[in-house]
């Protein structure tokens, strides 16, 4: 059950980085530790919109600053996945595998993101059968009571 | 819905072969082909083991070694019921880190218990390295600690022994135990409740 897509930020360590940030936007002067830190923590937040700043905040440092490339795709793939965004999660895993094709850590991570579309997938399709059986149920009894008139 | 009993966390400085040492324990391989990576942030495993009979399982949080990342590890330490640090015998800077790592693991975790891994035990057999931290500072220093095992994640030596030891001396933790059978029972009681609220959902 506890792998990296689930783990969540508390939010006294989200609010701690926060202020960091903050106090350093308003200097004028924020680094890329204080910026990176804060990004960690928005993408594993519970909520989508943390998550989507996070992201935000991600994509900024990665066209910035090329010395921390990877971290930057790692978590923006792990933000991706969050919001359930799997074909731009694969899309950071990617260009990660290129960078460093056997990073054990990035294909774990794809091997969970790929188990997450098949499950999801079939609980759409699950969901779905289970309308038409319903809706099977409804006319076969529908046709019964109609025969008995 | 299946939670880890045991969490136990690596740490050390970059490039002892923290990753190595799970990698070999979780998936009993250990690939040479494999460039050094280091690792993101942290990441995670799981397994099952035995002791005295009983089940368990454990999660192992593996940590980056690499300074950039302290501030977030550091996160990870929370809850650890056993730490493993690691260190390379070869390497006294890897030894020096020792009583940072410890500190820092005991600001955020003071009852942890702590063990000491010296890595790449095969380098050192082979004659391919040698050792910089002599046996007795090592030895004085686990004393005050649950123990020190000296590991190759290439031959597996003393690797299971390593994680065998943390698991029987948690499940002989009678405080721990008792927070685990309690957690347990939450786990068991969440998902009764579970289960009864989807029943209501049910179009069956």
């Amino acid at each position: 059950m506890e792998d990296v897509l689930d783990e969540i930020v508390s939010s006294e360590d989200l609010q701690k980085f926060e202020k960091v940030f903050h106090e350093q936007l308003h200097q004028g002067n924020v680094t890329h530790k204080a910026q990176f830190e804060y990004a960690w923590c928005l993408v594993r937040s519970k909520y989508p919109t943390d998550i989507r700043k996070g992201i935000l905040l991600l994509k900024e440092l990665f066209n910035s600053h090329p010395d921390g490339k990877r971290d930057y795709l790692f978590y923006l793939a792990i933000g991706n996945a969050r919001i359930k965004e799997y074909n731009k999660a694969l899309h950071y895993v990617k260009s990660f595998l290129e960078i460093e094709p056997a990073n054990q850590q990035v294909l774990a991570l794809e091997r969970q993101i790929n188990k997450r579309m098949e499950k999801e997938g079939l609980i759409g399709i699950a969901v779905a059968s289970g309308a038409v059986l319903a809706i099977g149920g409804i006319v076969g009894l529908g046709i019964a009571l109609a025969s008995k008139k | 819905m299946s939670r880890c009993d045991f969490k136990i966390v690596l740490l050390g400085s970059e490039h002892v072969g923290k990753t190595s040492l799970v990698l070999r324990f979780v998936n009993c391989r250990f690939n040479a082909d494999i460039p050094y990576q280091n690792t993101v942030g942290a990441a995670f495993c799981a397994k099952a083991m035995q002791s005295n009979g009983k089940n368990f399982n454990i999660g192992i949080w593996d940590t980056a070694g690499s300074e950039r990342y302290e501030a977030m590890t550091k996160i990870y330490y929370r809850g650890a019921h056993a730490a493993i640090i690691c260190y390379e015998p070869s390497s006294v800077a890897s030894w020096k880190r020792l009583r940072h790592w410890l500190q820092e693991l005991r600001g955020v975790e003071e009852n942890c218990k702590v063990y000491l891994c010296g890595t790449k035990k095969d380098l050192l057999d082979g004659g391919y390295v040698c050792r910089e931290v002599p046996e007795d500072t090592i030895a004085s220093y686990t004393q005050g600690l649950c123990g020190h095992f000296f590991t190759s994640s290439k031959t597996g030596e003393n690797v299971d022994e390593l994680f065998q030891k943390i698991v029987d001396d948690c499940a002989a933790d009678v405080q721990l135990m008792k927070n685990v059978e309690d957690m347990r029972l939450q786990l068991q009681k969440e998902e009764v409740a579970f289960k009864a609220k989807s029943k209501d959902y049910c179009f069956c």
